[in-house]
């Protein structure tokens, strides 16, 4: 053997961390500081005055509600989905805020990597399209998404079961698993060519060549990190334009 | 004489039940993502291929278009993600 | 003998169950691991929580006062291009205005132009018929005067014409010819 064999540390060790109190972790904080920050932006916004274009905080804010009704609910609901703007605009920027924890240096993490955020998550939303779809067609919501309009007699049964599993169980967890695992598997990643540049960097070995090839692993640690912040973006939009389709549904059947 | 017999059995390298398990388990992780990566794989190219010539052909309507593929890529992406997370569930 | 193998087996087995440590700070006994992919119910409290805290707030308090002002801008905005447009299409009203009067001006000057034209040809005429009548009358004048002065020859030569015949005759006859028979032979002779 020419250097000690690479060992990838178990997994909750990457993953959890230690408790700052008894009842709140890392994964807490983030949640609060995305909450406190996002909050922080449009308390700010808020106080300046609206009637100069908008320039620093206010921009900010500007543009992501901007995103939001253009790029989200003007696609997806249209015109009568803008009342849901709020509730998209704040689940957009703490799933964001949530991810990008896990490509800022020293704190390293996507709270969005532990189970417990994208599925709490994914039940508000299956909750808020339930309700929505029951409050905009009463009882009728349940048959029309068990068969929805136009599907012949003949295949009722087939279509119904299938439909029913995937409206009320594969959606939200889909949601899920689709957040939770793309920020598992992106911070496994960074943390595996993380360790890999480390152990090739302290390698104690006689063969020299080794050391200096962790340059390779750490232009693919800087190209995964360019990547994370993409994904991180992508992937708060996804969960969010989802949101917006799965109400849309409910609200209108026929769209 | 049987204490050398255990001493020489004690020495050799115990390959417990729990330990063939982890062995199984760790090489069919690794299959269970590249199987269920090759799917979801062909299906994102196939899709971004097909938006990306909808855009060119109708530049007009590409925001509408990409909003689609991104829905498009979601839905076919959890699959690759349900293999990813039953690699972790069964290898780590 | 026994008892050693026993005590390595069971160091073996005492390491694999030792509990993990918390993000890799050793020392750090981390209360049960509940497995990779389940939530752990302080992260769903403390998570679930702030994003409550959060879409409430931005229903009620933070969107509407963000939006209030984008949206007056906006009016704003489009008040002041409205206006914007009401002064452009005052404007070319004004200057459609302006050239509907220049027009008339320019229509008043040709006319004016054109009576100049026509007074100062009336004015040519009435002077040329003027010296063309002038002519007319010396010329009448001196064919008059002409025709006197022929006259008054014809005259001076009939009666010179009679002295001459009378004298001749006179001369011929011993006698003197009445002058009335003398004249009306010369008005005769003379006429033919």
């Amino acid at each position: 053997m020419i250097a000690e064999s690479f060992k990838f540390p178990e997994i909750n060790s990457i993953l959890r961390w230690k408790d700052i109190f008894e009842t709140f972790n890392k994964i807490a904080l983030i949640a609060v500081a995305a909450t406190v920050i996002s909050m922080l932006i449009f308390i700010l916004a808020g106080a300046k005055d609206a009637s100069k274009a908008p320039k620093g905080v206010r921009n900010l804010a500007e543009t992501s509600v901007e995103f939001i009704e253009n790029g989200i609910v003007m696609q997806t609901m249209g015109k009568d989905g803008l009342g849901w703007t709020p509730f998209l605009l704040s689940l957009f920027l703490f799933i964001y805020l949530c991810n990008v924890p896990g490509i800022i240096p020293f704190l390293q993490m996507p709270a969005t990597a532990r189970m417990a955020i994208p599925m709490f998550l994914a039940v508000v939303v299956w909750v808020i399209y339930m309700g929505v779809g029951f409050k905009h067609q009463g009882i009728k919501y349940l048959t029309h998404t068990i068969w929805p309009p136009g599907v012949p007699t003949a295949l009722k049964p087939l279509v119904g079961v299938i439909e029913l599993i995937s409206n009320y169980f594969v959606r939200p967890f889909s949601l899920t698993v689709r957040l939770f695992a793309n920020m598992l598997a992106g911070h496994i990643l960074l943390v595996t060519f993380a360790l890999l540049t480390s152990s090739l960097v302290t390698a104690e070995t006689k063969v020299w060549m080794l050391k200096p090839m962790a340059i390779l692993p750490f232009f693919m640690l800087v190209f995964l990190t360019a990547f994370e912040v993409l994904v991180a973006f992508l992937q708060a939009y996804i969960f969010t334009i989802l949101t917006a389709v799965y109400i849309g549904g409910s609200a209108h059947p026929e769209h | 004489m049987e204490a050398l017999a255990r001493l020489v059995a004690a020495a050799e390298p115990v390959i417990t039940a729990d330990d063939q398990k982890a062995a199984a388990a760790a090489s069919s992780a690794g299959f269970a993502y590249g199987l269920a990566a090759i799917g979801p794989g062909i299906g994102i190219g196939y899709l971004v291929g097909k938006s990306v010539e909808a855009m060119a052909r109708q530049p007009e309507a590409a925001g509408m278009v990409r909003t689609t593929m991104f829905l498009g890529i979601a839905f076919t992406e959890a699959l690759a993600l349900i293999g990813f997370v039953v690699f972790i569930l069964i290898g780590l | 003998m026994q008892s050693a193998v026993i005590h390595l087996q069971e160091s073996e087995t005492h390491d694999e169950s030792e509990p993990h440590t918390c993000g890799g700070e050793t020392g750090v006994v981390c209360p049960k691991d509940p497995g990779p992919i389940l939530p752990e119910m302080k992260e769903l409290y403390w998570g679930g929580g702030s994003f409550i805290v959060l879409a409430v707030l931005m229903r009620f308090v933070l969107f509407p006062k963000v939006k209030k002002g984008m949206d007056a801008r906006y009016n704003g905005i489009r008040d002041a291009h409205e206006s914007a447009d009401a002064e452009r299409s005052a404007a070319r009203a004004e200057v459609a205005e302006y050239e509907a009067q220049l027009a008339g001006v320019k229509a008043e000057a040709a006319r004016l132009v054109e009576a100049a034209r026509t007074s100062l040809e009336a004015e040519r005429q009435a002077k040329l018929a003027a010296v063309n009548a002038a002519i007319g009358e010396r010329r009448a004048a001196a064919m008059a005067q002409v025709e006197a002065a022929k006259l008054a020859a014809r005259d001076q030569i009939a009666a010179a014409v009679g002295d001459v015949a009378g004298r001749a005759g006179e001369l011929a006859t011993g006698r003197r010819p009445s002058a009335k028979v003398v004249e009306r032979v010369v008005s005769e002779v003379m006429a033919r």
